[in-house]
């Protein structure tokens, strides 16, 4: 444990640190990677649920269509919100019922599996990892392991507690 | 980010080989296995990630051949973006359940407090049982997703011990996170205790993959309550993106340096 100070910090370099740097995206170049992106999800889709592509093809359209408007926003407002905020807020402005085109756009999106749509991104993910993560994870110890094992329960947990008493509460 | 005709071939072959996966993984589907206190279920995010890693040049020396750094590089870049499309169909299952969502109101956001509950859990495990120095405030003060590590970079640098424990939890939840997000929440359903709202809005804490594998396996778990899971769940992981770096800020961070203090009092920061 004493010298992992030292050995981690060398691998620091291509962390994935650049939460504020989603100000200086391009969208442009975002707009022809996301498009692969749907490609892909849509033959997750296919796979997964037996909807063709073609059935699904509207729903994925406006998805596009949110997640490039919610990249601009991120991009030219002047304040501070992840991207991926903005691409939730205005994928549920547009399904609230009395929205103009509300009900059509709830219809579409429902040929796509939401869990089909999260594939891709895993399997991107498995192999974006850096040898220095995998070193950094082997460095860190056994400690560590148990130490993330009991932060991501106790943050699970703290809030289902804290959600159910607030919701008997509130009954 | 394809400058050379190379790097446009490596790119290529990044998509197809992301495909294979894709379709591979879909194609097993979702598996139910069955234990004494509840059910298991795998899901195909589970396969791809897997696999990922299986076919990850770092692991498997053959695929350097089809996969450059450039290609390593784009794949990272691609994870933000490939969840886009996820995060925006996530977002469109609030819509119709607005007012079921404002019912749940006070405790949709109260429940952002509880993540704090990682200090009530994984702070004495790491100070008292463990007896980890100064890396206990990084690796416990939060679920240390990217905006976390960023605040801890950015206050004591990751060349620190408060650093090294953060990162230490990032890779680790980057490594297994999926995974234990896929198992606990039908385990916890399974003790019969907690309301399913109250364990789908839990499920948002700020990583897209965390989020897939928790709604995933609830859904799973409660197939009849689907709208209302998943709209639970997407409105929480908004309010944890608002939220999340602030209460970081404010709440944890300090939080776990006093408390680190306290159980502490000898120790000096001379010790890094």
């Amino acid at each position: 444990m004493a010298n992992q100070t030292n050995t981690s910090a060398t691998y620091a370099d291509d962390l994935p640190l650049a939460a504020e740097d989603e100000r200086k995206i391009d969208v442009i170049g975002h707009a022809g990677l996301l498009l692969i992106a749907c490609a892909i999800g849509l033959v997750a889709n296919w796979v997964g649920t037996g909807t063709s592509p073609l059935t699904a093809l509207p729903g994925m359209a406006t998805l596009y269509v949110a997640c490039i408007v919610g990249l601009a926003l991120a991009r030219f407002v002047p304040f501070y919100l992840p991207g991926v905020a903005w691409v939730s807020l205005i994928a549920i402005l547009i399904t609230i019922p009395g929205v103009p085109g509300a009900a059509w756009v709830s219809e579409k999106v429902e040929h796509l599996n939401f869990l089909a749509l999260a594939t891709p991104a895993l399997a991107y993910g498995g192999l974006a990892l850096t040898a220095s993560e995998f070193a950094i994870a082997r460095c860190s110890g056994w400690k560590i392991v148990i130490v993330a094992i009991c932060v991501m329960i106790g943050t699970y947990m703290g809030s289902v507690v804290v959600a159910d008493l607030f919701l008997r509460l509130g009954q | 980010m394809t400058g050379k005709t190379g790097a446009a071939s490596g790119a290529l072959y990044l998509h197809l080989i992301v495909l294979a996966i894709v379709i591979v993984s879909e194609l097993i589907g979702i598996q139910r296995l069955p234990i004494g206190i509840g059910t298991v279920i795998f899901l195909p995010i589970l396969y791809a990630f897997a696999l990922g890693i299986l076919f990850n040049p770092a692991i498997f020396k053959a695929s350097a051949k089809f996969l450059s750094r450039d290609a390593v590089k784009l794949s990272g870049a691609m994870i933000t973006v490939a969840i886009m499309p996820f995060i925006a169909k996530f977002g469109t299952t609030v819509g119709p359940q607005i007012s079921k969502i404002i019912e749940a109101g006070p405790a949709l956001v109260l429940q952002e407090l509880g993540n704090l509950g990682t200090i009530l859990i994984a702070f004495p495990v790491a100070v008292f049982l463990l007896r980890m120095g100064r890396e206990a405030v990084g690796a416990t003060y939060s679920i240390d997703r990217e905006p976390n590590l960023a605040l801890i970079a950015d206050k004591y640098g990751l060349n620190s011990p408060e650093g090294a424990g953060a990162m230490g939890v990032y890779a680790t939840g980057t490594l297994i996170g999926t995974f234990v997000f896929a198992i606990m929440p039908p385990i916890v359903h399974g003790l019969g205790v907690f309301d399913v709202r109250a364990l789908a809005m839990s499920c948002g804490v700020g990583s897209g993959s965390m989020l897939a594998a928790c709604t995933g396996g609830l859904v799973a778990a409660v197939p009849d309550q689907k709208d209302i899971i998943l709209a639970l769940a997407a409105a929480s992981n908004i309010l944890t993106y608002a939220t999340g770096l602030y209460v970081g800020m404010f709440v944890a961070l300090p939080l776990t340096e006093w408390l680190y203090n306290k159980a502490r009092p000898s120790e000096r920061r001379a010790q890094a």
